[in-house]
């Protein structure tokens, strides 16, 4: 840049006496002329002549190139223009030639009941979806057997019962160990290895391989030449090919490839674990200045597995001003007590060129007398992804430029480490109307960019707030006991209103050839006792332990296989001990029906001695709810706890405990893990549809008729009519009611 | 080296009197308009809106870039002008002939001048006058390599202007002015010329200077190496320093 007034400068002085004279006229003038000049030089350079100096002038070259570029693309995407619409014209005719609407506005509220909902809608608190719910629908919507988010969201976005699309939990047995794996998705490294002295070098590409089976129904749309943008929509990891933009949601690992591992880092000495989600980290203070690391995954160059990379860390805390600064990299920020940082990327270096970049949030928790900071888990970075986590990959980068970084695991609001009081309420919704903001932008980017389409969006802080603060919405809650009922906040009504908000500014966006439907996969209910199933099959001769074992550990330590008939873990699900599919088998094959309506009457039904309530009010043969090619691959039977209950924290791992009853007291205290009649989603949307029990596996197949396309045969739901009266204007005029 | 050293150089200047985080924002959102095109490639009016969005995300980053600019220009504009000074020209080479050029301001003293030259110098031709710009030129040749001095008379005043005759690298001034500021700043190694003179300058022509690349008998200016060593050295810097440019 400096240059180019450089070059401008010698190609004057060698011109002609004349030319000379005629540049002197700057010289007897005022500094402000020549300040001028410096503008012009550095605002409209010679092309030819402008050398750009190192620093300044990168900023003039690649201003430049943006432009070049995005000149290029335009020219390109205007000359093409034409003759990709006619191609597509030929190949599919007009796309939305026969569609009802132009746009299908999708919103799921994870978790929204449709109680509480009517509850709110009643006292006025929600007027934008009680316009929908006035102009349009408002009702219940059928959820999964079990109501569980990934089962649900793989249902809506396929058509199709568990059965065909082979997700029932979040995590799936290993019939052979005894063990859970993840349901959704399957991260190989590579295959190949070359040991070369202390490392173990990988070859080949991470093979991340999609267990959930079915077509999600933005592929038919676009096969059908219908765009769609799709973004945080569970199950949707790894991401697959389709006409559109996909933004990965629930199941995206963090970068140790767990579903979210905190990290509190603390000069306290402690040997204590953490139950799940979170690992303790020593701080090293030295001379006033705290050293500690952020864990990350293991080195993908070590020849055993265990070997965990860290990225280190400096805290220089403050106590007279209640902050502290810390060094992270290249990256230098100061926290107040109380305080996140803002997304911060890390590099996990493995050597080699081996590298794993993930972002982190820091917040500080105490600066005096003890120092304690606690990290997010590491997400993948959404700017630098290792992982796919959209398609096309350029989506994700796409919106970290435009927005920022943001938040990419699965589960990204911090549940844990609020259960294990590291993090307390505030910092908790902090974190999660954080992510949930960031969602915000991303629904208006694609609202903006899809005028026609399909563009569809799920929020999940619906479902983690219900989950950590229904407590406060019941007077005798176990986990909330200890907090006056004066001093409990209104979090869940507040969370409510947001939505309401937020569809508030949706509807602002969308006209009548809009179809807006908010959708949630299941309701809420409280979470106030815990049932152990584990502990009541082994109470009931169904399950045995090893001799002078009362309880076990986790996954079925001391449990004896050779005498166990049946055995749960997860959610919902209860298996039986099968011989010739379960490693250590006892149950004959023709055994299992019998033994399985035997389990099936004697827990239905399941009375909680302490409260006389109903523990357990739904008992299921999954043969009997599940059709399709998957279904051995479900649990034998699924529970449906009753309102109030769930499996308990043990049990879902695993675990044997002496009581089969017992409270619920962390903060994860709503639920939806139940009989699925107790918690069906919700159902507005803008246009009224005829439909007396509307499910979820009825809206793939009721967006692909209104989008005028012919339903898959193996579609399970049913689409929905709109009233005629609520079609719009344009397809009301040309379609008599009938 | 020296394009190494100013490329380092530079990109530290930049980075610590720049905006690093807004230019990092105004940066990515240029990029994010670019991907927009081609996510959506297919929705004209997202193509053409992203066009729109780049051209005034370029203006917002130009204007972040002009402070950080603004302490880089000067710096880098007399370090470059001091540069060419050795780099930019060739000595007068001996035996070989050239022009030596007064300007006056007053054309009734184009008659009056005359030049005063060292027994090594001679001229080879007699001086033309050129009224319609107020110059005389001497065509001379010098026998000798050596600095010399050439004395201009005029109107009873006289001015000298150094010649330098050599092979090597030498710093070169091409032209001695009076007055002219900023040209003084720009083409002159020397002192100006008294104020009441008559002379307006006094001017060598000493040819521009390629630097042989040593390919098919190409040649470069000195300043397309310097930018690209630099550019090199500055995109190597400011990657390895974090530098947001």
């Amino acid at each position: 840049m400096v240059a180019c007034s450089f070059w401008l400068y010698k190609k004057r002085t060698r011109r002609s006496g004349a030319d000379r004279a005629s540049f002197g006229l700057v010289s007897a003038r005022s500094r402000s002329a020549a300040i001028f000049l410096l503008w012009a030089f550095v605002l409209f350079p010679s092309a030819a002549h402008a050398y750009a100096g190192p620093g300044a002038g990168f900023a003039v070259l690649s201003s430049f190139w943006a432009i070049f570029v995005a000149f290029l693309y335009s020219f390109y995407a205007l000359m093409t223009w034409p003759f990709r619409q006619l191609f597509r014209f030929l190949r599919r005719r007009n796309a939305y030639g026969k569609a009802t609407f132009e746009r299908a506005v999708v919103l799921g509220f994870d978790g929204m009941d449709p109680d509480l909902a009517q509850r709110f809608m009643k006292e006025g608190l929600l007027p934008n979806l009680a316009k929908l719910r006035d102009k349009g629908t408002f009702t219940k919507l059928r959820t999964t057997f079990p109501p569980i988010s990934p089962v649900a969201w793989s249902t809506f976005m396929t058509g199709v019962n568990p059965g065909k699309h082979n997700i029932y939990d979040f995590l799936a047995c290993d019939r052979n160990h005894y063990l859970p794996f993840l349901s959704s998705a399957e991260i190989k490294g590579p295959k190949r290895h070359i040991k070369i002295g202390k490392y173990s070098i990988p070859f080949g590409k991470t093979e991340i391989k999609a267990m959930r089976k079915g077509t999600p129904f933005w592929h038919w749309l676009g096969k059908a030449g219908i765009f769609s943008s799709v973004i945080r929509v569970p199950v949707t990891f790894p991401p697959e090919k389709f006409q559109g933009v996909l933004l990965s949601g629930m199941c995206v690992p963090d970068l140790k490839g767990s579903q979210g591992t905190f990290c509190l880092c603390t000069t306290r000495s402690s040997n204590d674990k953490f139950r799940e989600g979170g690992v303790r980290v020593p701080v090293e203070r030295k001379n006033g200045i705290c050293h500690s690391y952020v864990p990350g995954p293991d080195s993908p160059l070590a020849a055993k597995a265990g070997h965990e990379l860290r990225v280190e860390y400096e805290i220089r805390p403050d106590p007279t001003v209640n902050q502290a600064r810390l060094t992270v990299g290249s990256e230098k920020f100061t926290l107040k007590l109380g305080e996140y940082s803002e997304w911060i990327p890390i590099e996990f270096k493995a050597g080699l060129g081996f590298n794993a970049h993930g972002i982190c949030r820091f917040y500080l928790k105490e600066v005096s007398p003890e120092v304690e900071v606690y990290v997010t888990p590491v997400n993948i970075d959404p700017g630098h992804p290792d992982l796919p986590i959209s398609h096309p990959v350029t989506y994700s980068i796409y919106l970290a430029k435009l927005y920022g970084a943001f938040a990419t695991l699965g589960l990204a609001e911090d549940t844990w480490a609020l259960n294990e009081h590291v993090l307390d309420d505030e910092a908790f919704l902090a974190q999660a109307y954080g992510n949930h903001q960031d969602r915000e932008k991303m629904l208006f980017d694609a609202l903006d960019k899809t005028k026609q389409g399909l563009c569809t969006c799920v929020f999940d802080t619906t479902d983690r707030v219900q989950h950590m603060f229904w407590r406060y919405l019941e007077e005798d809650h176990p986990a909330a006991r200890e907090v006056p009922k004066e001093r409990r906040p209104n979090v869940i009504q507040d969370l409510y209103q947001r939505m309401d908000k937020l569809i508030g500014r949706v509807m602002e966006k969308i006209d009548d050839d809009t179809l807006l439907m908010v959708i949630s996969d299941h309701g809420f209910k409280s979470f106030a006792r815990c049932l152990n199933l584990n502990a009541w099959l082994h109470q009931n001769g169904y399950l045995a332990l090893k001799d002078g074992k009362t309880e076990s550990g986790d996954w079925f330590e001391d449990v004896d296989w050779s005498r166990t008939r049946a055995y749960t873990m997860g959610l919902n699900g209860l298996y039986l001990n099968l011989k010739g599919r379960e490693k250590q088998g006892t149950v004959e094959p023709a055994e299992a029906e019998a033994l399985k309506e035997e389990i099936k009457q004697k827990l239905d039904g399941l009375v909680d001695p302490d409260s006389g309530a109903i523990g357990i009010t739904g008992v299921f043969i999954t043969g009997n709810v599940y059709r399709g090619p998957y279904t051995d691959n479900a649990p034998d039977l699924l529970v449906g706890y009753g309102a109030g209950y769930r499996a308990s924290w043990d049990s879902v791992m695993g675990k044997v405990t002496a009581k089969v009853f017992e409270d619920n007291v962390k903060a994860w205290s709503g639920d939806h893990c139940i009989d699925p009649r107790l918690v069906p989603g919700v159902l507005f949307s803008s246009h009224k549809f005829i439909e007396e029990k509307p499910a979820i596996v009825d809206v793939a197949p009721t967006i692909l008729k209104l989008f005028g396309l012919s339903l898959p045969s193996h579609f399970d739901g049913k689409p929905w009519n709109l009233a005629p009266h609520s079609a719009p204007a344009k397809v009301a005029a040309v379609t008599p009611a009938t | 080296m020296l394009s190494v050293v100013v490329g380092l150089v530079m990109v530290l200047l930049f980075g610590y009197t720049s905006d690093q985080k807004a230019i990092g924002i105004a940066k990515d959102q240029l990029k994010a308009h670019l991907l927009a095109v081609r996510l959506y490639r297919d929705q004209l009016h997202v193509v053409m809106g992203s066009y729109g969005r780049v051209l005034r995300g370029t203006g917002r980053y130009l204007k972040l870039a002009f402070k950080p600019l603004l302490y880089v220009i000067i710096p880098i504009t007399l370090l470059i002008v001091q540069l060419d000074h050795y780099l930019g020209l060739t000595a007068i080479q001996a035996n070989a002939p050239f022009l030596l050029t007064v300007r006056v301001n007053d054309p009734r003293v184009l008659d009056d001048v005359s030049v005063g030259l060292p027994p090594q110098i001679a001229a080879s031709a007699p001086p033309v006058h050129i009224a319609a710009e107020n110059q005389v030129v001497w065509r001379l040749v010098a026998n000798r390599h050596g600095d010399y001095e050439i004395t201009v008379n005029a109107a009873g005043q006289s001015a000298t202007k150094t010649v330098r005759v050599s092979s090597e690298l030498a710093w070169l001034s091409q032209e001695r002015w009076r007055d002219h500021f900023w040209e003084r700043v720009f083409s002159s190694a020397e002192s100006a010329l008294p104020a009441n003179s008559p002379l307006e300058s006094i001017s060598v022509d000493y040819p521009e200077r390629n630097i042989a690349l040593g390919i098919a008998g190409y040649e470069m200016n000195w300043i397309w190496l310097f930018f690209i060593l630099s550019m090199i050295a500055g995109f190597i810097f400011k990657e390895l320093l974090g530098i947001k440019v």
